[in-house]
């Protein structure tokens, strides 16, 4: 469950304040799937910072499962992020020294999961790469390399997953795939889905979309204004 | 374990490699010379105690106090009572005026006594080393008393009123070198016999002494001794110390120490230099994944904790390979001087250990940590935004923990102040300068690379365009190509200082007290044998009885030998070679005319005087004093003008007191020369004695061959050091080289992918680093030469001299150096396909 009421972020640039987001409203329920969409420059990832205990907003309250997290200082939001949340990032940032399967375990371990192997193994089966545990990041194709990301995203079983423009680095085909392989471990897991993209196709499979234009939701309200 | 895990996968991963080399060659540096310095100072200790066969030496003109003795006793100190004298000894008409010492059983308390049955050997194998004096009723002698009293091993020579058995050649006693005053055969007796014989009587001429020493578990008894002992000490009686007992071995020993430790101190600021460039670079690298850990939900005090006790892992392992390494390698060392090493070495102490172990981990405080401090810090957000980065701890901050610890580091190891001030100061000035100068060549760079072809203006436009970079690698570069020229700069002049006394011919004989009726006979033996000689020098004797018009007081005399006895006064015209004016003028000796002497006191000028410098300080004597001098019942008096510098390593005649011609020479004189004489001439001495029996004969031979040993021993140490430091060197530069790399690689994948060639991506690289390397190897050179000038002020005291070698050697060494070490670095770029190498970056 994710509870947003009226963030906004603003931030001192040398021609003055610039506010980034304004006055944001949402509520996502446990299990939903939402796409943030909009062009360039609207907002998505900053609001995918904060939404995800990342940044903080300059104004508003983010709830996360029922706890307020912009109440909280920088080390009750790691406390609820390493319960809660999971990421897919849009480079896939997987650490270059550490073979796939050490890079889905490494969270687990970090967390003090005695079975951190046993799991991750698990989980590149599930995304298809049980046949390249023992490979390094450079040895493997961008959706490879995706895939393990998505792998362990998944590993650490969020009750959140934040996914930052899954597909941008990927051609149509690898994208689609890896789209798949999001929503099936999704359902199968009952994770609360929030992704950022600019993919209308992709935005479609998920339960709603919020549409962020200059920092603002874009609605029948205030379409004019936007337009102008 | 999990940050062991952690460390490993970063080991695997090849980001840490760099950081842990550099660990480990400073650790492997700073122990293998601290071992080995420690063993050749502890080896050298004991080899200057064998100087004076003991540990501590009180020299009289009176025989022992008994309370002393037993004093020692109490306190376990080791003693032994020796006596020498000049002598008549007889074997029927034959007879030699000997110069006899007599010892107890226990000497040598410390080196060996060496013994042989065959006259004049220098056969090893038929020397024998013990480590006791003669039994009673027996003497050694030196081979050549055999041939001049007519006498076999086994006969019997008259001392005295008893008659003594001659049962073993004496080829040398360790403390032989410590009095240059004997110049007869020397005969070895034991102490037991000398009331039997009857040749001490109250006025006899007599030197006592008593030799002391104590064992490693009596050190601290032998302390207490000691400070029991100095206030009983008159002035009849002086505390001989083993660095007084060989002033010019210990002065050798000293520079050779002096020269380990900076090499040492050299290769902990290069490998500092290292560590610190090795820990930006892997620094710069974990941003992304603290960033990474971070949005996972580790805390900032986990990921300081992890990153800490990683540091602390790899602090504990890097030291633990670098005391191993350190270890091997100072065995290697001293496998490569064995042969020059004629003492086995004594074990060395816990300290090495500690300095190693301890400078492992302050080089990881004073480097590592500080680099990677900012990361615990470090925004999750970077996940999502690059620009979200938090810049690193300032590089002010940085630049003060590394010089603090390296300052603290270098003041702990060497235990020398300017030694620490002057690597420091060098390296400072080179890095200011490179930071200030880099700027502007860099600048120069790309204004006069536009005139240039397309690979000249494309390198060092990058160069300027990536200043920043640039900058801290010409710090590297040039840091640590000065500290490189220091190092051999001042080898090549300890060296050049050294050669004289590794000169097989050096004399090795002083002949003195020749009169002038001997001379030319003298010289005709000499001259025979085919010998050559320093030249001869006239002198005469006289006594000082007054200063400044007021009598040489008792107190005068008992303060300083040199007021009681006579004195060996000579003239020049011309400043004597190696000699050197430190205070007041030489004086003009055309203008020196007329001068006041004993014969005419009443002539117009005072005849200058020019002192030795030194001794003019311990009599109190100064520019424009007036001395009088008693020669032969005349007096006449001399003032001060100068004072002068010996050198007293170069084994020709010096005076303390000289004078300008036309004042002595009508006094009696005698002459005096050196002269180098091979083991198998040594019997022109046998020759000299018995046809001119007055002259006194000095055999400086034995010191000479041991300076020798040791100076080879410390000269090919220097050289393998050398090379270690050398070795830290490139690592530096490698380190350097790699801060750039990966932006490089990046460039230059993209520009083969848009079809450059081989060619122009290796020419951009060579041109780059050579530039680089060129400039830093320019401003080392200034660096060095400031430094040199300070190490050679103030530690070796060694004159100051500019090395114009420098100024060409730095640009050249450091074009071909980091010019290479770049392009081979690059070759990836060029060997691999560009996707491959982007993939992997």
């Amino acid at each position: 469950m994710i509870e947003v009421r009226n963030v906004s972020k603003q931030v001192v640039t040398t021609e003055g304040t610039l506010r980034i987001l304004d006055q944001i409203n949402l509520s996502v329920a446990d299990g939903e799937t939402i796409a943030i969409v909009g062009p360039s420059g609207s907002g998505k990832s900053t609001l995918l910072g904060i939404l995800a205990g990342l940044d903080l907003p300059s104004e508003g309250t983010v709830s996360l499962n029922g706890k307020n997290i912009t109440e909280m200082d920088e080390e009750g939001r790691a406390a609820v992020r390493a319960k809660d949340v999971g990421f897919v990032f849009q480079s896939f940032h997987l650490l270059p020294g550490l073979t796939a399967l050490e890079n889905v375990a490494l969270p687990l371990e970090l967390n003090g999961d005695v079975k951190a192997l046993e799991t991750a193994r698990y989980y590149l089966e599930r995304v298809g790469l049980d046949h390249r545990t023992t490979h390094y990041p450079r040895q493997l194709s961008g959706g490879e390399q995706q895939r393990v990301a998505v792998a362990r995203a998944f590993a650490c079983r969020p009750t959140i997953l934040f996914a930052d423009e899954p597909t941008g680095n990927l051609d149509t085909g690898t994208g689609q795939i890896i789209n798949d392989l999001l929503f099936d471990l999704n359902r199968e897991e009952g994770t609360t889905l929030v992704l950022v993209t600019h993919e209308m196709n992709l935005a479609a499979r998920c339960n709603r979309t919020l549409q962020l234009h200059a920092g603002r939701e874009a609605s029948a309200e205030n379409a004019i204004e936007m337009v102008r | 374990m999990l940050s062991l895990k952690m460390l490993l996968r970063n080991w695997r991963g090849g980001e840490l490699g760099l950081i842990l080399w550099a660990l480990v060659l400073a650790v492997a540096v700073v122990t293998s010379v601290s071992l080995l310095a420690e063993r050749i100072e502890r080896a050298l200790t004991n080899e200057s105690s064998s100087f004076l066969a003991s540990d501590l030496v009180v020299q009289s003109s009176k025989i022992t106090n008994a309370d002393w003795l037993l004093e020692a006793q109490s306190k376990k100190v080791s003693t032994a009572q020796m006596l020498s004298f000049s002598s008549m000894v007889f074997n029927g008409d034959d007879m030699h005026l000997a110069s006899i010492k007599a010892v107890e059983p226990s000497y040598p308390l410390r080196g060996f006594v060496k013994l042989s049955t065959t006259p004049f050997t220098n056969d090893e194998s038929l020397i024998e080393e013990v480590d006791y004096g003669p039994p009673k009723g027996e003497v050694w002698v030196d081979a050549r008393l055999l041939p001049l009293l007519n006498i076999e091993l086994g006969d019997q020579i008259e001392l005295g009123d008893i008659s003594l058995k001659v049962s073993q050649i004496l080829v040398e006693e360790p403390d032989s070198g410590g009095s240059y005053s004997f110049f007869g055969a020397r005969v070895l007796m034991n102490y037991a016999d000398i009331p039997s014989a009857g040749i001490i009587q109250p006025g006899s001429r007599v030197t006592y002494r008593y030799l002391m020493a104590a064992g490693v578990d009596a050190q601290k008894e032998f302390s207490e001794y000691i400070v029991w002992l100095k206030p009983q000490l008159d002035i009849h009686d002086r505390l001989i110390t083993p660095d007084q007992a060989q002033a010019s071995i210990a002065d050798t020993m000293d520079k050779g120490r002096r020269f380990l430790l900076l090499a040492g101190s050299i290769g902990v600021v290069l490998a500092g230099i290292a560590l610190a460039l090795a820990s930006h670079h892997f620094a710069s690298g974990q941003t992304k994944q603290v960033a990474l850990f971070k949005s996972w939900g580790i805390s900032a005090h986990r990921v300081r904790n992890m990153y800490f006790q990683q540091s602390l892992w790899m602090g504990l392992g890097g030291s633990l390979a670098g005391l191993v390494i350190g270890f091997l390698f100072h065995l290697l060392l001293l496998f490569i001087v064995s042969d020059w090493l004629p003492i086995a070495l004594p074990a060395a102490g816990p300290r090495p250990w500690i300095t190693g172990l301890a400078t492992g981990l302050i080089c990881l405080a004073g480097f590592t940590l500080p680099a990677l401090w900012h990361l615990p810090a470090q925004s999750p957000l970077v996940v999502l935004r690059q620009d979200a980065v938090l810049k690193p701890l300032s590089s002010a901050v940085r630049v003060v923990l590394g010089v603090g610890a390296i300052a603290g580091l270098l003041l702990w190891y060497s235990n020398n102040l300017y030694l620490s001030l002057a690597i420091l100061a060098g390296f400072g000035v080179t890095a200011l300068a490179s930071i200030l100068a880099g700027l502007f060549l860099l600048r120069l760079g790309k204004q006069y690379g536009q005139r240039l072809g397309s690979i000249w203006r494309l390198a060092l436009a990058n160069l300027w365009r990536r200043k920043a970079q640039s900058l801290i690698q010409m710090v590297g570069f040039s840091g640590a190509i000065a500290l490189l020229m220091i190092m051999v700069v001042v080898r090549t002049s300890l060296i050049d200082e050294w050669r004289f006394q590794l000169a097989e011919d050096a004399p090795n004989h002083f002949l003195v007290n020749v009169a002038s009726y001997e001379l030319d006979g003298v010289k005709q033996l000499v001259n025979d044998q085919e010998l050559d000689t320093a030249g001869w020098y006239a002198m005469v004797r006289g006594r000082m009885t007054a200063i400044n018009g007021k009598l040489i007081t008792e107190s005068q005399k008992d303060s300083h030998e040199s007021f009681r006895r006579e004195l060996n006064l000579s003239w020049t015209s011309e400043l004597p070679e190696g000699n050197k004016v430190t205070q007041g003028e030489w004086w003009d000796s055309s203008a020196v005319t007329n001068l006041a002497t004993a014969d005419d006191p009443e002539g117009q000028i005072i005849a200058p005087l020019s002192i030795e410098d030194e001794l003019a300080g311990e009599l109190g004597l100064t520019l424009g004093d007036r001395v009088t001098f008693s020669l032969g019942g005349l007096s006449f008096e001399a003032q001060v003008t100068s004072a002068r510098s010996l050198n007293w390593d170069n084994m020709t005649p010096n005076f303390y007191f000289l004078f300008p011609e036309g004042l002595l020479e009508d006094y009696p004189r005698t002459s005096m020369t050196s002269v180098y004489i091979p083991p198998q001439k040594k019997l022109l001495v046998n020759d000299l004695l018995r046809n001119y029996p007055t002259v006194q004969v000095i055999e400086l031979d034995k010191i000479i061959e041991r300076i020798r040993t040791i100076v080879s021993q410390i000269t090919r140490g220097l050289e393998v050091m050398t090379l270690l430091i050398l070795g830290c060197g490139v690592l530096v530069m490698f380190a350097a080289v790699s801060l750039s790399m990966t932006e490089r690689l990046q460039e230059s994948a993209i520009l083969r992918t848009l079809g450059s060639s081989r060619r122009l991506i290796l020419g951009i690289q060579l041109i780059e680093f050579s530039a680089l390397g060129a400039m830093a190897g320019l401003l080392a050179s200034a660096g060095a030469e400031f430094s040199v000038a300070m190490l050679q002020r103030f530690m070796f005291d060694l004159p100051f001299s500019l090395h114009s070698w420098l100024w060409y050697t730095g640009p050249s060494v450091g074009g071909v150096l980091v010019g290479g070490l770049g392009v081979a670095y690059s070759r990836k770029a060029v060997v691999q396909p560009p996707l491959e190498v982007l993939r992997s970056l």
